[in-house]
């Protein structure tokens, strides 16, 4: 027969002082987990957030990142025009050839200075990213050195305000507009008129074009189309494909998460491992009688191993309490895919929720472990004589 | 026996409990340097001899921006400037992967000029000028990829639209990051059809003190050209890198507040539990005619000892595995140094110190502040 789980949840309740102790100990281990991961999953979501079904995203063979790509200028005529890229009402092609370029702008409150994407699109480009969307000030012109400004980046860097001008190289932009890109990769750009992008910063080339097509049958027609064609020496994928592989910058946070949380939880591990000994010493007596009444030695060790469990099991649940305040906030770091700032947000997923208290479920088990199979062991007429 | 003797057999006499306490302040402490150690790596860039008189000078848009050729021979005409070297990045894979070393397209006469720290045997270094396609390599990539003079190497373009075949002519050492490719930017130059580019300029200055002189002389240079450039000592131009991290010092100086607290809390809650299991012989003592004073001696020494033994294991741990374990080549060489300072070892004794006496205080209060009676009542 089984203890009832009343029994030890309540016992967890009683050494209060070294229970606390414990139960913030695996808190803290949970939240500094849970944060850490929170990152990297922002980082992951934001580009797996990112681009429209349908969309196909054209770059040199062999480049890795947008930025570093080039497709040039007969490249593109001949991309816009072949079969499968819709068109717009108008009846021109749903393509825009984008350049991207890295400018070191500084930071807000003088926080030295950090590397942003620009992004010059065509005429089309706006259209073909449904998820962007203009909250203030308008578009910018063809022709002129003005830019929109995502408003989360806007946040991150000087002189970025609607009406305000900042310089880069010999050149002053004009910051006409906001937009919000629903959390996805474009909220980390600085969008402007892609000749003009080309003619301030020299570019003879695109560094991509986006174009969107007809069809999923036309899409297929289209890669292989493309990917066959020696000449043109391009390649062609899936725009949210892609995003989905700009993941570098998440690897080495994950990993430090993972390292974080098992050299904490070592720690974690033997103040549990105390608390349950400090708990089983306290109840030799008690443990003697319930041999006594019939109880097995399996059904104790297996009771003492759930307090433990549970006892983590608080910690971990105010460990995830503790990390959500910290949920949807912004916070920029360096990308490693093209070396610009990157905005994302904590994300606190329910799964994480679920690794955090598994995590402290596992802490506890491990921690409980030499305990409880001491209080299996004890020799029942010895304990039930000490005081 | 002596009151040391008596201290030492309390703090030992659950031997469990005493393992416990210590591997816990051990562990977090080794977690607190290792955390300092990363920050370190990542927010201070490695000093070295020439690093003093060296600017670099880049596009003032960013450093994805190249800058025309022939700006050299404006550089070279600035009065204190020694020698002038296109510094070109590749970022190319090599044997199909990402790799941890850069390649930079250099003009080998004057980086041999330029980069006096890199020790470099004197016919390798002829080589290196010698050979259009030559390259030399640091000793931490050779050692990693076994590579030997007279290898080839094929880098293969991502960031550029074209591979290199490079012959190593040399391998040298003695800089703070031997993991670098230097190549000659001529082959860059045709590789890529013509040339006409260069990433960054990388310049010695006769003195360090004309240092300053020097990067506004080149600033002012280019200034309103259609190619403006930033020219500022290498050191400072790591340390813009550096402060594109962002917000990763922050969060690991965070994290590490937070193992600092964790530390003490758990620790605090060992020692003063183990205290109050010995209530009743705490109000012996008492009776017996020991002064508070002594008996708050007692438990602080006991406290104290644990947390410095607890040190001693997690600093003398750490600062021992990053010291003979090659820690940097087992991470991939991503941090080139990782080391113990001695700052670091201060900062962790100098935690568990303070760790000691924080969780003595709880214990130590509530023994004074018992009667004799009371205590000697604690059942538990």
């Amino acid at each position: 027969m089984a203890l009832p789980i009343k029994y030890n949840v309540r016992n967890v309740f009683i050494r209060w002082r070294s229970t606390i102790a414990t139960i913030v100990g695996v808190a803290l281990v949970v939240a500094v987990y849970v944060l850490v991961q929170a990152l990297a999953v922002g980082l992951e979501s934001s580009s797996a957030n990112t681009g429209a079904p349908g969309n196909l995203l054209v770059m040199r063979k062999g480049s890795t990142a947008e930025s570093s790509s080039q497709v040039k200028l007969d490249q593109l005529r001949t991309i816009q025009y072949l079969d499968g890229v819709a068109k717009d009402t108008e009846g021109k092609p749903l393509v825009s050839g984008d350049v991207l370029i890295l400018i070191n702008l500084p930071r807000r409150e003088n926080k030295g200075e950090a590397n942003i994407l620009i992004r010059g699109i065509g005429a089309n480009g706006i259209k073909l990213r449904p998820q962007v969307a203009l909250m203030g000030g308008r578009w910018f012109r063809p022709g002129l050195r003005e830019v929109a400004i995502s408003k989360r980046l806007s946040a991150r860097f000087a002189n970025t305000g609607i009406g305000e001008k900042f310089k880069t190289g010999g050149h002053e932009m004009t910051v006409v507009g906001q937009f919000d890109a629903g959390s996805s990769a474009f909220d980390s750009e600085i969008w402007m008129d892609g000749d003009e992008a080309r003619s301030i910063f020299d570019r003879e080339n695109y560094s991509s074009v986006l174009l969107t097509t007809t069809s999923d049958l036309a899409a297929t027609n289209l890669i292989n189309r493309i990917e066959k064609d020696k000449t043109l020496s391009l390649k062609i994928v899936p725009e949210i494909g892609f995003y989905k592989t700009q993941t570098k910058t998440a690897g080495p946070i994950k990993f430090m998460g993972a390292f974080l949380a098992t050299a904490m939880s070592i720690g974690a591990i033997f103040a549990a491992m105390n608390t349950m000994y400090a708990s089983v010493g306290a109840r030799t007596r008690e443990v003697g009688t319930l041999r006594v009444l019939g109880f097995r030695r399996r059904t104790i060790l297996v009771s003492f191993l759930l307090e433990g469990a549970f006892l983590a099991l608080v910690g971990g649940v105010l460990g995830c309490l503790l990390a959500m305040p910290m949920n949807g906030l912004a916070t920029g770091t360096l990308s490693f895919d093209n070396f610009s700032e990157v905005v994302f947000e904590f994300r606190i997923t329910p799964r994480l929720w679920m690794n955090g208290l598994l995590f402290s479920v596992i802490v506890g088990l491990i921690g409980s472990l030499l305990p409880a199979i001491r209080a299996a062991r004890l020799p029942v007429i010895a304990s039930l004589k000490s005081i | 026996m002596t009151t040391l003797g008596f201290i030492a057999k309390n703090a030992l006499r659950n031997k469990r409990r005493a393992i416990l306490s210590v591997g816990s302040v051990a562990a977090s402490l080794f977690l607190f340097i290792i955390l300092q150690v990363g920050v370190r790596e990542l927010t201070l860039p490695v000093e070295d001899v020439g690093s003093a008189s060296r600017v670099i000078a880049r596009n003032r848009i960013s450093l994805g921006q190249l800058l025309p050729a022939k700006q050299k021979p404006t550089i070279e005409r600035i009065p204190g400037v020694e020698v002038v070297s296109p510094f070109t990045w590749f970022g190319g894979k090599f044997r199909g992967e990402e790799v941890m070393f850069a390649q930079f397209a250099v003009d080998p006469d004057a980086f041999l000029k330029i980069s006096v720290d890199a020790h470099i045997p004197a016919e390798q270094a002829q080589a290196f000028t010698a050979d259009r396609r030559a390259c030399i390599v640091g000793k931490d990539t050779a050692a990693k990829y076994k590579l030997k003079v007279g290898d080839r190497m094929m880098i293969e373009g991502t960031y550029w639209p074209f591979d290199l075949e490079l012959h190593v002519a040399g391998i040298y050492s003695g800089t703070p990051d031997d993991r670098n490719i230097f190549f000659n930017h001529k082959y860059l130059d045709e590789a890529s059809g013509g040339g006409g580019q260069v990433g960054t300029w990388w310049i010695k200055v006769r003195s360090p003190e004309e240092v300053g002189p020097v990067t506004s002389a080149i600033d002012k240079a280019f200034m309103n050209t259609s190619a403006e450039v930033r020219a500022e000592t290498e050191r400072a131009f790591q340390l813009g890198f550096i402060s594109m991290w962002g917000n990763i010092k922050t969060l690991i100086s965070a994290i590490s507040s937070v193992v600092v607290f964790t530390l003490i809390l758990v620790s605090a809650s060992t020692m003063s539990m183990a205290i109050r299991e010995r209530f009743r012989e705490l109000a012996v003592l008492k009776a017996l005619g020991f002064r508070r004073r002594e008996l708050f001696g007692f438990i602080l020494a006991e406290s104290f000892g644990l947390s410095a033994l607890g040190a001693m294991l997690g600093v003398g741990g750490c600062w021992a595995l990053l010291t003979f374990v090659p820690a940097t080549t087992l991470t991939g060489n991503f941090f080139p140094t990782l080391e113990v300072t001695p700052r670091m070892l201060g900062l962790g004794s100098l935690v568990a110190a303070a760790l000691g006496i924080i969780s003595s205080l709880a214990p130590a209060i509530s023994v004074a502040r018992m009667s004799v009676v009371e205590g000697l009542k604690t059942l538990d």
